[in-house]
């Protein structure tokens, strides 16, 4: 937390420290859209779908609100160095919180729609994705908070993992599909839930490289994320 | 200080008619009684690769520079006010110099034209080139000197003369023009140059001092390039002015850059971080980081720099 504080100005150490609260609670709440939403499809529950859609309106007022503390502290601070880094890395992370809001918003009216309740299969896929995408994005908040690099670089690997997972997940989808095409409608909602669950694992991917660039590494490039990998291995 | 500074220095010992070497310790020179290093010849600057222990982080060097300074130490009597500052300044480029008040950027600043020398036991070690000249060599007049380095301070300083004489000074006693109309166009191309023409023409011979404070100090600009300088020091320019008038100064520098080489201090980083290509950080007489604008302003090498400029300490 150091990075956050230290300032002649208490003020500015209470507007970032604020700021980053703020976006740790939007996280959380981002977490239990993702959580929740994913739950409603495996388990085809409207009523958990439509508390996805309501809470959505919340995370869309944190965006909202948070943009504007954002300007604020802009034009009053003008910071510059580490804290310009940390204020425009904070501005985008909150970007991505509200991407992967969307994403759970997507899984959800996918329930509302009431298109077609996927097989035991494809839940037991989703679900396992769903819980690898709920871990990575914790995982990323749980950095974002600490400001914890080495845990930022861990979650940028581990994306890659989802990546498989889903590749995986998406072909035993189609092979189902084609072994019984009647329900063909239903295999491609799957698909599209499987992917926000995927692109949910990118922006947590995302938020874990502004965890970087707060903490002074250049965006993380491969290098950085291949020795991380590189140490997991070993 | 190195052994390749200290061999420089001994070669430089002048001596007298009977060939014995002059007492190498300070001697009175110049106005006020400056004290400098003996200085015979004009030895070639010493690069900073040739020397050792450099605290400073960052490019202090550049390439094709107008000023090379190499480890100046400045004493106001016992206090040591600049230690083992070096750096270069570059062509058509605003160098800013920024730090906390009493980190050495004015005393710098102050060197880089000999004013200095105007402070009663101030000493100054170390060299300064100016084009590959001493310009603490003996043969340097400290007036050429200052015509070839102008400066602007804090607080506009017109002469209590003529829009027209202010400008015209300094071209006059340096006998640079050889006719009126010489000089008319001289004071007419500075004023332009200062961006002050349009508001001044129709009253020229209306005292200097009558301008509001922008206008002011952009006279003292013009009055500074009238006499064709190659660099031009700014001790906090603008710290006297308006935001708009400072916006006008500023935009005037991006100008001036184009012919010359500016250093400034200023006490506003935002100030430094829009005019200038390059950003030196002082700190207790130290230089303690030099490099491009975009990076010091970024990405800081040095956790001093970090921390002054965003404010966690000064």
């Amino acid at each position: 937390m150091d990075m956050l504080e230290g300032h002649i100005s208490k003020a500015f150490d209470g507007a970032l420290a604020g700021l980053h609260i703020r976006i740790v609670e939007m996280g959380g709440l981002v977490l239990e859209q993702v959580r929740e939403a994913a739950q409603a499809y495996t388990e085809w529950r409207v009523d958990s779908a439509e508390r996805v859609l309501q809470r959505e309106m919340k995370v869309n007022a944190y965006d909202a609100s948070l943009d504007e503390e954002q300007l604020t502290l802009l034009a009053r601070r003008q910071p510059v160095a580490g804290d310009l880094r940390a204020t425009i890395a904070m501005s985008k992370a909150v970007g991505e919180l509200e991407r992967a809001g969307d994403e759970a918003k997507k899984i959800a009216r996918n329930v509302l729609a009431q298109g077609g309740r996927p097989g035991p299969a494809t839940s037991r896929d989703v679900r396992h994705i769903g819980q690898l995408a709920v871990s990575l994005l914790r995982a990323s908040l749980e950095a974002f908070d600490r400001l914890d690099t080495s845990l930022a670089l861990e979650v940028i690997t581990q994306d890659e993992d989802l990546d498989l997972e889903y590749k995986a997940g998406l072909r035993r989808l189609l092979t189902r599909a084609m072994e019984d095409p009647r329900h063909f409608d239903v295999t491609l909602e799957a698909a599209f839930v499987l992917k926000s669950l995927e692109r949910v694992g990118d922006h947590a991917r995302n938020l874990a490289r502004q965890v970087c660039s707060m903490g002074g590494h250049s965006r993380p490039t491969d290098d950085l994320t291949a020795t991380s990998r590189a140490s997991r291995l070993t | 200080m190195n052994d390749a500074v200290n061999d420089v220095t001994q070669d430089r010992k002048p001596k007298d008619a009977a060939g014995i070497p002059e007492e190498p310790h300070r001697r009175h020179i110049g106005e006020g009684g400056l004290n400098l290093k003996p200085s015979g010849r004009t030895p070639a600057p010493v690069s900073l690769e040739q020397r050792s222990g450099e605290k400073t982080v960052g490019q202090a060097s550049v390439e094709n520079a107008v000023f090379t300074c190499r480890d100046v130490n400045v004493f106001y009597g016992a206090k040591h006010a600049l230690r083992n500052v070096s750096i270069d300044v570059g062509r058509r480029q605003v160098l800013a110099m920024i730090g906390p008040s009493g980190c050495g950027k004015s005393t710098f600043l102050r060197c880089l034209n000999r004013m200095n020398d105007t402070i009663p036991g101030a000493r100054v070690t170390g060299s300064i080139h100016l084009d590959k000249t001493d310009i603490h060599d003996r043969q340097q007049d400290v007036v050429q000197l200052r015509a070839r380095v102008g400066m602007v301070f804090q607080k506009p300083n017109p002469f209590p003369k003529s829009i027209y004489e202010n400008v015209a000074y300094g071209p006059r006693i340096h006998g640079m023009t050889r006719s009126r109309a010489d000089l008319d166009e001289i004071v007419c191309t500075s004023l332009q140059r200062a961006g002050l023409w349009d508001e001044v023409k129709d009253r020229l011979k209306r005292p200097g001092t009558g301008l509001s404070g922008g206008q002011q100090q952009r006279l003292c600009i013009a009055r500074a390039i009238a006499v064709q300088p190659e660099v031009i020091l700014m001790d906090e320019p603008c710290s006297a002015l308006d935001p708009v008038a400072t916006a006008r100064v500023e935009d005037l520098i991006e100008q001036l850059r184009a012919s010359y080489a500016i250093v400034i201090v200023t006490h506003s980083m935002q100030q430094a971080a829009r005019v200038s290509q390059r950003t030196a950080y002082f700190h207790m007489g130290s230089l303690i980081e030099v490099g491009e604008t975009d990076k010091v302003f970024t990405n800081p090498r040095h956790r001093l720099t970090e921390d002054y400029i965003t404010g966690r300490f000064g």
